[in-house]
């Protein structure tokens, strides 16, 4: 969603992005003015599964001060997917497309 | 070898607050050993809209439309979406299991294959045409029938789902939130289309004869015998506690 430029030096952006498996990746984040810009705040939200569930604080946490880029993304989440977790219904690709979109 | 035996049990109508409360309280008491694992149908009384662990409440649901119908709202321990409990319109199920039992996989994939597998051989039984649609639905006729979810925790499985009964879009959607409003009219006839009732493939509801088959088929694929139960004292204090501590509780409700 675009914001007002310049009204904040924090932006919030949301983007809704249906993963391959089904389920709704919901993203909600304030970024800084910075080129490229970087989270600051993020929400995660859906209808898809993560085992064990209070995990999905440990992925927001691990992508909050990462910069908007692909690489750097995929790298957070990729971290993330390689621990002791398991996502159904939505893979490292939708995550990584669901932040950019909004982003 | 004699099939293992299971708890089942018959709580009515109770309350949001309640159900969810009393499926943690018998997944914890499970995975304690002091309950043995367990079977629960149950229904919704007030209506009420559950949603799933990561859903916003603000995103998904409409509040004040909840509050002037009189539905309360709650989140779920497990994932997945929103889900509109009418009153009376659904037998709910819930499952709870160590999570050594043998014979369910690790994966939790694998494992909604398994079990969901004992509401097919339910639905079977009573004559309709079902399967098991990963990851979590099952369709009769190829249309939605019954939604599940689970969640892993404390050393235990918890798996609950709705075998829809009625089904009745216009009012789900007046309590979810739409994207816009434009296209409120084409989600609910989505829903027509793609989601089906036990009273809509057989022209009629026996509680007693959905219930009878579906612990039927659960006893044939996991290879266990049911025996009546009732809620131990244990899990009516758990119940009290987890209820305060989560379900009734706005922190937990409003966590996203």
């Amino acid at each position: 969603m675009p914001t007002q430029p310049g009204t904040s030096n924090a932006d919030v952006r949301c983007g809704d992005y249906k993963a391959i498996g089904g389920k709704l990746l919901r993203v909600r984040m304030t970024v800084t003015e910075d080129n490229p810009p970087v989270i600051q705040t993020l929400r995660i939200t859906g209808d898809f599964f993560m085992h064990p569930e209070e995990a999905i604080e440990d992925l927001e946490q691990l992508l909050t001060g990462a910069p908007l880029e692909e690489t750097v993304l995929r790298e957070c989440v990729q971290t993330f997917f390689a621990g002791d977790v398991q996502v159904v219904g939505a893979d490292v690709d939708d995550f990584v497309t669901a932040l950019l979109k909004a982003g | 070898m004699t099939a293992q035996e299971w708890r089942l049990l018959l709580t009515g109508d109770m309350s949001a607050f309640d159900n969810m409360a009393l499926d943690e309280a018998i997944l914890r008491c499970v995975v304690a050993g002091t309950s043995p694992s367990t079977l629960r149908f149950y229904g919704w009384k007030p209506s009420a809209v559950s949603i799933g662990y990561f859903q916003g409440i603000e995103q998904e649901v409409d509040l004040d439309m909840c509050r002037q119908k009189g539905v309360d709202v709650i989140r779920r321990l497990t994932g997945g979406g929103a889900v509109f409990h009418e009153h009376g319109s659904e037998i709910t199920y819930s499952l709870a299991v160590k999570d050594d039992y043998p014979g369910i996989p690790k994966k939790v994939l694998d494992s909604y294959a398994l079990l969901c597998g004992g509401l097919v051989a339910g639905f079977r039984r009573l004559g309709l045409d079902a399967e098991f649609k990963p990851i979590n639905d099952i369709l009769v006729n190829g249309k939605k029938i019954s939604g599940n979810a689970q969640t892993r925790r404390f050393g235990g499985i918890l798996q609950h789902g709705t075998l829809l009964c009625d089904v009745n879009p216009p009012l789900m959607f007046s309590l979810l939130k739409v994207p816009n409003e434009k296209i409120r009219d084409k989600l609910i006839a989505g829903v027509e289309e793609r989601v089906t009732s036990i009273r809509r493939e057989m022209g009629t509801v026996d509680h007693d004869a959905v219930i009878a088959a579906m612990c039927a088929g659960f006893a044939e694929v996991l290879d266990i015998r049911f025996s009546p139960g009732t809620v131990s004292d244990e899990e009516l204090a758990l119940l009290e506690r987890v209820k305060e501590e989560r379900y009734a509780n706005p922190t937990w409700n409003f966590k996203r």
